[in-house]
């Protein structure tokens, strides 16, 4: 039985976050195996695993996430990521080295739970 | 190698004054004039006190053409394209533009014209020529923005413009406050004026420092700041 209340992370998502030469929307997925849960951002030119995934319950069904990832278009950055996921939206932060972070916004793509095309 | 403990690693110029070298200045759209005169005229200087040894040219990733940079519409002409097979120095220029504004809204900012010129024909001539053995890869301010955007500099040792320093951070190079920094066939230098400074040094290291003086008398200009090298001591804590 599913606990309606407890958020998921596994399947697509869509996040939109803000760089130093504007705003990038990244494909995301999630997907939980048996050696635990994976993620990797799509962009035009690369698939880039996400480095250092961990999930915490936060204790009022939403889920809270950090994970480090490399962009190497439309620049290269070393971005590490912060998040909450509550149903199927994502908000939270990125920072890459010293910059100001910037805002993460991410909505789950409906449909299943197989990586975008 | 004559002993030259103070100015980096020993050039090669023993090897290399067999082959006329070449110092390539790359020219960009936005690019910052005074990033391309300062080192361009320093190098011309240095030519002529070297009985025209040095070739010093405006080269574009895309063949010879004028080339607007981002200063009130000056342009400069490229008169050949950049060729990462000739022995010497690639030099690359920052940009001129808005520091503040939003590329979201279309604003055409420092930032953003390094990053069309870093994704543009420029960036495979310029991996050739920091893999070339016989080419040094020297910067002027946002230039090393532009080869770090480009994923060409990780780890290495650079510097740019002061207000590009957190970026350069954040694509993973080891950002250095420095005027000059000599990372070996990387050497980057920091804001516009620098350029001056970076090039006295490369004249000085290929050529030694009787030519850069002769330069610095006629442009009345005396170098400034330190040169930056790995190694060395480090500043006990305080």
């Amino acid at each position: 039985m599913v606990n309606e209340r407890m958020s998921s992370l596994p399947g697509n998502w869509n996040l939109r976050l803000k760089t130093p030469i504007g705003t990038l929307e990244i494909p995301y997925y999630f997907d939980q195996t048996t050696d635990g849960l994976h993620g990797t951002a799509t962009s035009t030119s690369e698939t880039v695993p996400l480095e250092n995934l961990t999930v915490d319950a936060t204790g009022d069904g939403s889920l809270h996430v950090t994970w480090q990832q490399k962009v190497t278009k439309p620049m290269r950055l070393n971005l590490t990521f912060e998040v909450t996921v509550t149903g199927d939206t994502m908000t939270g932060h990125s920072r890459a080295g010293r910059l100001p972070r910037t805002t993460v916004t991410g909505q789950r793509v409906d449909g299943a739970h197989t990586p975008q095309a | 190698m004559p002993g030259n403990a103070d100015a980096g690693p020993a050039p090669t110029g023993l090897m290399r004054s067999l082959v006329p070298l070449s110092a390539q200045i790359v020219l960009f759209d936005g690019f910052d004039p005074l990033d391309v005169v300062a080192p361009f005229e320093v190098l011309a200087a240095g030519s002529d006190a070297l009985g025209g040894e040095l070739h010093v040219e405006l080269v574009s990733a895309e063949g010879p053409r004028a080339v607007v940079s981002g200063t009130l519409g000056l342009s400069l002409t490229a008169t050949s394209a950049l060729d990462p097979n000739r022995p010497g120095y690639v030099i690359v220029p920052g940009a001129s533009g808005p520091v503040d504004g939003d590329p979201d809204e279309g604003v055409v900012t420092i930032p953003v014209l390094l990053a069309r010129f870093a994704d543009s024909a420029a960036a495979p001539l310029l991996q050739r020529a920091l893999d070339n053995p016989e080419i040094t890869v020297a910067t002027v301010c946002g230039g090393s923005l532009t080869l770090a955007m480009a994923g060409l500099i990780d780890g290495r040792n650079a510097v740019t413009h002061t207000l590009g320093m957190d970026v350069l951070d954040a694509t993973g190079v080891n950002a250095i406050r420095a005027r000059v920094v000599d990372d070996g066939d990387l050497i980057t230098s920091g804001g516009v004026t620098s350029g001056l400074d970076l090039a006295l040094y490369l004249l000085d290291r290929e050529f030694g420092p009787a030519i850069a003086r002769a330069v610095e008398d006629l442009f009345e200009y005396e170098r400034r700041g330190t040169v930056w090298h790995p190694g060395g001591r480090i500043p006990a804590a305080s």
